[in-house]
């Protein structure tokens, strides 16, 4: 505490991720989003999806708030676009359960 | 008829498995194993998981041998537990839930090890003794709900041995559990610790740090390990049998189940058995494939709920670190 300066601005990424169709976009959204940022992490994560590409907005005073919070979402990315490898393709156009 | 796939991965156990019609068809597991003197650590546990899941989920679903059509609802563990490995489980559930279109239900873990236990020994309406590495519970039922009548105020009885297996840096394989009830059983010399219960509360972080500070010398002082095993388990295991007793003569009921990863100890088992057969009580336990963490307990808390109209919102699909096992009402039990 006290050694790191707070910088008044909030640090800001806009990242775009493309997807090959919507459904996928759309499932790799679904997931990602019901997962709210800790509490104390100082990060406000926004998504959107816009036909196939998924995009996410980071913002936190600080770049270790920002670093911490893209690697856990680019982790999860991965294991995502790993399982729908791994099941394969989905059976429906739209998820009917929600 | 209801089957449901489960995902399980609170703590440094990932389980996957499959039921229907409380028939288990797979029942999958794989485990981070740290090595001796080493706890495991949420990060490094969920990095496990991440490695391991899909692999666990391929085994699973070729032992279970039921395509993705025939499962009527993916179920996870929503929490308690550790918060990176239980939400990267999560993910691949939820993953998987979308890509078969099939709906999604968090289940309490600590419910799945209740209804788990009642399903494969047969008990109706037991006291529930839930001892794990994170939980310490002693839980009767009345009216929809899992009641807690006496819990640990610190630190849970199988975090408690854990510890104190990585103080004499005893292995953790297959589990710190399982080596120290192995050594106890030659143990001959009995050492007096703190016995600490508290009304229907117990407490072991005093005993461990009691252990931490002492065991050098009672090594020393010609104390075997074997000797040091068997005392810990003999007082923890005291602990829990009284508050059980308590809430069994309270509750006037006539059946004990004991669950979680602590209850496949047969010395905990043998002695809970006396104190029942004292009281004419009839005792229920399982083995270590049911008792330890697995994603068939989930899968089969989640059909139980499903069955019973039990939906949840993909909004709600998230985890929580801390979820008590009297939040949830227990709308599948009918009495």
């Amino acid at each position: 505490m006290g050694d790191e300066v707070q910088p008044k601005e909030q640090l800001k990424i806009n990242i775009e991720i493309p997807f090959p169709d919507k459904r996928t976009a759309r499932i790799a959204y679904d997931v990602l989003r019901v997962d709210k940022e800790p509490k104390r992490s100082g990060v406000v994560k926004n998504l959107s999806v816009n036909e196939t590409v998924l995009e996410a907005e980071f913002s936190a005073l600080l770049a270790r708030q920002l670093r911490v919070a893209i690697n856990g979402f680019f982790d999860k990315l991965d294991l995502i676009a790993e399982t729908i490898e791994a099941i394969g393709p989905p059976v429906s156009d739209s998820y009917s359960h929600y | 008829m209801v089957t449901a796939i489960g995902f399980e991965g609170s703590a440094n156990k990932l389980g996957i498995g499959v039921i229907r019609d409380g028939k288990v068809l797979a029942n999958c597991r794989t485990t981070y194993i740290t090595p001796p003197g080493e706890g495991f650590l949420p990060k490094e546990t969920a990095q496990h998981h991440r490695q391991k899941v899909l692999s666990v989920l391929k085994q699973c679903l070729e032992e279970a041998g039921v395509s993705p059509s025939e499962i009527d609802v993916v179920c996870y563990t929503k929490g308690p537990g550790m918060g990176a490995p239980l939400s990267t489980v999560a993910v691949v559930a939820k993953t998987v839930a979308q890509l078969w279109n099939k709906p999604i239900l968090g289940v309490n873990h600590c419910i799945g090890h209740i209804e788990m236990g009642r399903l494969i020994t047969g008990a109706k309406n037991p006291t529930v003794l839930y001892v794990s590495g994170g939980n310490t519970q002693v839980i009767a039922y009345a009216r929809k709900r899992y009641r807690i009548f006496g819990e640990t105020i610190d630190i849970a009885v199988g975090n408690c041995l854990d510890r104190f297996a990585r103080v004499i840096k005893i292995s953790n394989d297959p589990s710190p559990g399982y080596n120290i009830e192995q050594l106890a059983k030659h143990g001959k010399k009995f050492v007096q610790l703190p016995y600490c219960v508290k009304g229907m509360d117990v407490s072991f972080s005093g005993i461990l740090t009691y252990m931490e500070e002492r065991t050098s010398n009672l090594l020393r002082s010609g104390f075997t390990p074997e000797d040091l095993c068997f005392s810990l388990q003999e007082t923890v295991f005291a602990m829990l049998v009284e508050t059980t007793e308590r809430a069994l003569a309270h509750c006037n009921s006539s059946e004990v189940l004991i669950v979680g990863g602590v209850g496949c100890n047969v010395r905990l088992q043998e002695m809970m058995g006396e104190m029942c057969k004292e009281r004419g009580a009839k005792l229920f336990a399982t083995d270590e494939r049911f008792c330890i963490d697995n994603g068939i307990m989930i899968a089969h808390a989640g059909a139980e709920m499903f069955q019973a109209g039990v939906r949840m919102r993909w909004e709600d699909s998230g985890i929580t670190q801390r979820y008590r096992t009297d939040e949830v009402e227990t709308v599948w039990r009918v009495d």
